[in-house]
C-alpha cells in the first residue's frame, strides 16, 4: 500500500498535550478509522523536570519536596515512598508513633488521590457534577495537611527519622470528624455514579485487562486488582506498621473500567477503615528520631544501595538510592507506577471507540508529574 | 384581538400599508426583545442552578447575585477577537453562526404565544399549517452545525459534525412519528390539526395530550434533549474527547452564537414540549393569562432538562443510534397505533 492510500484509509488525530480530556499533558496519537481508534501512541515527557538529577544533587533531607512534586495529588505517600528507601541506606529508623502518624496521613493522602481521580473520570464521561463533591471531601482533607504541615498540596511534612510537626489535639480530632462523615459522602456518590445506567453501560466490559497482560505490562495498583491479582505492597511487604492494622484488599476479576472503579471505591472504604485505627492506636513517644535532631540533617551520609517499594494511590512505588558515603545521593531512581500503568492504554485503546478511549485513559489514574518525573 | 391588529390601529392615522408594514416590524422587535430576554434568563438561571446543584455559589460578581454577568460576558465576546483558521471555507464558516441563530428565531417566531391581559393574543404568526413549517424550521439548526464542522477544517469539528448527523438521522425519524400521532388525534378535536394554535386551543377539551400520549410526550421530550444536544446526548460536541465538537475553531461572538444557540434550544424543545403535549397556554384558572401558563411550563421543562443534563454522563454515539432505531422508534410506532385506536374510539 502506497502512503497515499494509508492516508486515505486513516485519520490522523493528535490528542493533547492541551485537549481537555487528557489528564495532564499526555499526548496521544491516534489512527482513526471513523469512530474506531487504530493505533494509539502515547507520547510523554511534556512534563519532564529532572527531578531525580536533582535529587541526586541535594542532601538527603533536602529530596522530599521533589518527590512531593511529583505525584501532587498524592504527596505524603510519595514522601512515605521515599523515606523508606532514604531512612534504611541512612540507618534511622523512624519511632513507632511516626509509623502511625504516616500510616495516617498516607492513607488520607490515597483518598484524596482517588477522590480526584473519581471527580476527573466523571469529567471524562460527561458528568459534570459529581467532580464537586469529590472535591468538596478532597478538600477537607486538605485543611488536615494544611494544619499539620502548613501546606496544601506539597506538603512536605515527613522528614529523614520523623515529622515536621506532631500531632495534637486539634488534627485528632479533625481526622475524627472527617473519618465519622466522610463515609456516607462516600455512598452518596457511589450511589450518584452506580445507580446510573448510562455510567454503567459506559464502563462495563470496557477496556478489558486480562491478568496476564496486567502482569506482563507490569501494571500494579488499583488496576492490577482490578484485573484479578490480589497483590498490594501493603500486604505482601508490610512496611511501616501496615502488619499491624487491619484491612482488605479489594480484588476484582473483570478487569474492565467497571471493576478499576469499584475498586477504588472500596480502596477509600478500606483507608477510612486503616485511619480509624490507627487513630485509636496511636501510640505516645517522640516524633522524631534523635540521631536525625535539624541540626544535624545536612550531616547524614549514606553508604551501600537501598530498594523500597511502597504502595502509592496508583501501584508500586519503588525508590532506589545509592549512597557513595557522602552528604548526598550517588544515584536515586524513581519506579513510577502510573508510567508502567499508562504502557498498557496502547493495548487497551486498540480497536475502541474514540470515547472508550477517553475513559480508559481516565482509568488508568494519570497524574503526570509522576510519569514524567 | 391580537397584537398585530392592536399596533395596525395605533398606527393606523399613517396609510394602511405603512401601518401593517409598522406594526410587523414592532411584533418581530418585541418577540425579539422577549427571546433575548429569556436566553439570558436561561443562562443565567443555568449557572446559577448548576452552581447550586455543585455547592458553588455561582456568578455573583457583576451586578446584585450577579443578574448582570451574562452581559459581561457577552461584551468580553464582542470584544474578542475573532481568530479564523486559515484553512477555513470561509462562506459557510462566517453562514453557520447565522444559520444556527436563524432556525432558533423562526423557531420561536412560529410558537403560540397565548394572551396576556388586555394586550390579546401575543401569537405572532398565522399559518394554517405551521406545524410542518415549524418542523421544517427547526431542521435548520443542524445544518448550521454540520456546516460548521466541515468547514472549519479540524478533525476534531469534523468527528463532531458527522456525529450530529448520525445523531439528527437517529431521532428525527421517531419525532415525526410521534407528531403524526398527535396530529391525529388533534385532528378528531380541530378542524385544522396542522395549526399549532388550534392545538394548543383544542388541548383544552383534553386537559392535555401528553396525558393521553405518555409514549408520545417521553419521546418527544428525549427527541427534544438530542436536538439540543446536551448531556447526555452532547455527541456533537462531547468536550471530552472533541474538544468542543463543530464549534472548536471558533472565538468570539461566533462561538458566543453557539453558546447561545444551545440554550436557545433548550428553551425551544421545553417550550414545544409543552406547547404540544402539556397543554400549552391552558390552565386551571380561566382568564387572559394563558402567555404566564406557557412560560411557567417552560420554565418547569427547563429546570429538568437541566437537571439531566447536570446528573448524566454522556451516551456513546452508538448506543445513541441504536437507542433512536431499536427504542424510540418502536415507541413512537406504538404510540401512533395506540393514537389511532384512541381517536377511533373518541369519534365513534
Amino acid at each position: 500500500m502506497t502512503e497515499a492510500e494509508e492516508r486515505q484509509k486513516w485519520v490522523d488525530l493528535n490528542m493533547g498535550p492541551q485537549h481537555p480530556s487528557t489528564h495532564g499533558v499526555l499526548r496521544l496519537k491516534v489512527k482513526l478509522d471513523g469512530e474506531i481508534v487504530k493505533e494509539l501512541e502515547p507520547v510523554i515527557g511534556y512534563l519532564h523536570r529532572n527531578a531525580e538529577k536533582i535529587c541526586e544533587l541535594d542532601y538527603y533531607c533536602d529530596s522530599i519536596i521533589y518527590f512531593d512534586r511529583m505525584d501532587y495529588v498524592a504527596a505524603m505517600n510519595m514522601e512515605v515512598g521515599y523515606l523508606e528507601a532514604a531512612e534504611k541506606l541512612l540507618g534511622i529508623p523512624p519511632p513507632e508513633r511516626v509509623q502511625w502518624i504516616r500510616v495516617i496521613m498516607a492513607e488520607l493522602s490515597r483518598v484524596a488521590s482517588h477522590l480526584v481521580w473519581t471527580g476527573a473520570f466523571g469529567l471524562d464521561l460527561g458528568m459534570l457534577t459529581p467532580f464537586f463533591y469529590a472535591f468538596i471531601e478532597r478538600e477537607k482533607i486538605l485543611k488536615i495537611f494544611t494544619e499539620v504541615s502548613g501546606s496544601r498540596q506539597e506538603v512536605n511534612y515527613m522528614s529523614i527519622g520523623g515529622v515536621y510537626q506532631d500531632f495534637n489535639e486539634k488534627i485528632v480530632q479533625e481526622i475524627n470528624e472527617f473519618c465519622d462523615q466522610f463515609p456516607k459522602k462516600l455512598e452518596d456518590m457511589y450511589d450518584l455514579f452506580t445507580k446510573n445506567d448510562i455510567f454503567i453501560s459506559r464502563n462495563k466490559g470496557i477496556g478489558v485487562l486480562p491478568k496476564e497482560v496486567a502482569l506482563d505490562y507490569a501494571v500494579t495498583g488499583p488496576m492490577l486488582r482490578a484485573s484479578g491479582v490480589p497483590y498490594d505492597v501493603r500486604k505482601a511487604e508490610p512496611y511501616l506498621v501496615y502488619d499491624k492494622v487491619n484491612f482488605d484488599i479489594p480484588v476484582s476479576q473483570k478487569g474492565d473500567n467497571l471493576a478499576r472503579f469499584l475498586v477504588r471505591f472500596e480502596e477509600m472504604r478500606q483507608s477510612i477503615k486503616i485511619v480509624k485505627q490507627a487513630i485509636s492506636k496511636l501510640p505516645e513517644g517522640p516524633f522524631f528520631n534523635p540521631k536525625a535532631k535539624k541540626s544535624l540533617m545536612i550531616r547524614l551520609r549514606g553508604e551501600g544501595d537501598v530498594y523500597a517499594r511502597t504502595e502509592s494511590s496508583k501501584g508500586e512505588l519503588g525508590v532506589y538510592i545509592v549512597g557513595d558515603g557522602s552528604v548526598k545521593p550517588y544515584r536515586l531512581r524513581v519506579r513510577s507506577p502510573t508510567l508502567r500503568n499508562l504502557s498498557v492504554l496502547r493495548y487497551l485503546a486498540k480497536d475502541q471507540m474514540i470515547a472508550d478511549v477517553v475513559a480508559i485513559s481516565g482509568t488508568i489514574d494519570l497524574v503526570f508529574g509522576e510519569v514524567d518525573r | 384581538m391580537n397584537v398585530l391588529l392592536r399596533l395596525a390601529n395605533f398606527f393606523s392615522p399613517l396609510t394602511h400599508y405603512i401601518a401593517y408594514i409598522l406594526a410587523y416590524f414592532f411584533e418581530t422587535l418585541f418577540m425579539l426583545i422577549f427571546i433575548t430576554i429569556s436566553l439570558v434568563a436561561v443562562i443565567y438561571i443555568f449557572r446559577k442552578y448548576m452552581a447550586r446543584l455543585q455547592v458553588r455559589r455561582g456568578p455573583n460578581r457583576v451586578g446584585k447575585f450577579g443578574i448582570f454577568q451574562m452581559i459581561a460576558d457577552m461584551m468580553k465576546l464582542v470584544q474578542k477577537e475573532s481568530i479564523l483558521p486559515k484553512k477555513r471555507d470561509d462562506l459557510p464558516y462566517k453562514v453557520a453562526p447565522v444559520v444556527v441563530m436563524l432556525g432558533l428565531f423562526l423557531g420561536f417566531a412560529l410558537m403560540p404565544y397565548g394572551s396576556f391581559y388586555y394586550i390579546g393574543s401575543l401569537t405572532v404568526t398565522h399559518s394554517s399549517v405551521s406545524l410542518v413549517l415549524l418542523i421544517a424550521v427547526i431542521a435548520i439548526m443542524p445544518i448550521g452545525e454540520i456546516l460548521a464542522g466541515i468547514s472549519s477544517h479540524n478533525k476534531y469539528a469534523m468527528v463532531g459534525a458527522l456525529r450530529a448527523v448520525a445523531k439528527d438521522v437517529s431521532f428525527e425519524v421517531p419525532m415525526m412519528i410521534t407528531i403524526l400521532a398527535l396530529v391525529m388525534m388533534a385532528s378528531g378535536q380541530t378542524s385544522s390539526p396542522l395549526n399549532i394554535d388550534s392545538i394548543a386551543s383544542s388541548s383544552r377539551a383534553f386537559i392535555a395530550y401528553g396525558l393521553v400520549q405518555p409514549i408520545g410526550l417521553g419521546v418527544f421530550m428525549i427527541s427534544m434533549i438530542a436536538r439540543a444536544s446536551y448531556s447526555p446526548f452532547d455527541l456533537g460536541e462531547s468536550d471530552s474527547e472533541l474538544v468542543s465538537g463543530h464549534s472548536t475553531e471558533y472565538t468570539g461572538m461566533r462561538f458566543g452564537i453557539f453558546y447561545v444557540g444551545l440554550f436557545g434550544s433548550i428553551f425551544l424543545g421545553s417550550m414545544m414540549v409543552s406547547t404540544l403535549y402539556l397543554g400549552a397556554y391552558n390552565g386551571p384558572f380561566s382568564g387572559d393569562v394563558g402567555f404566564i401558563y406557557l412560560v411557567i411550563k417552560t420554565w418547569i421543562l427547563v429546570l429538568i432538562s437541566f437537571t439531566i443534563w447536570l446528573s448524566m454522563p454522556r451516551i456513546r454515539i452508538d448506543k445513541f443510534v441504536n437507542f433512536g432505531w431499536k427504542y424510540l422508534l418502536p415507541a413512537s410506532v406504538i404510540n401512533l397505533i395506540l393514537a389511532g385506536i384512541l381517536t377511533l374510539g373518541w369519534s365513534l
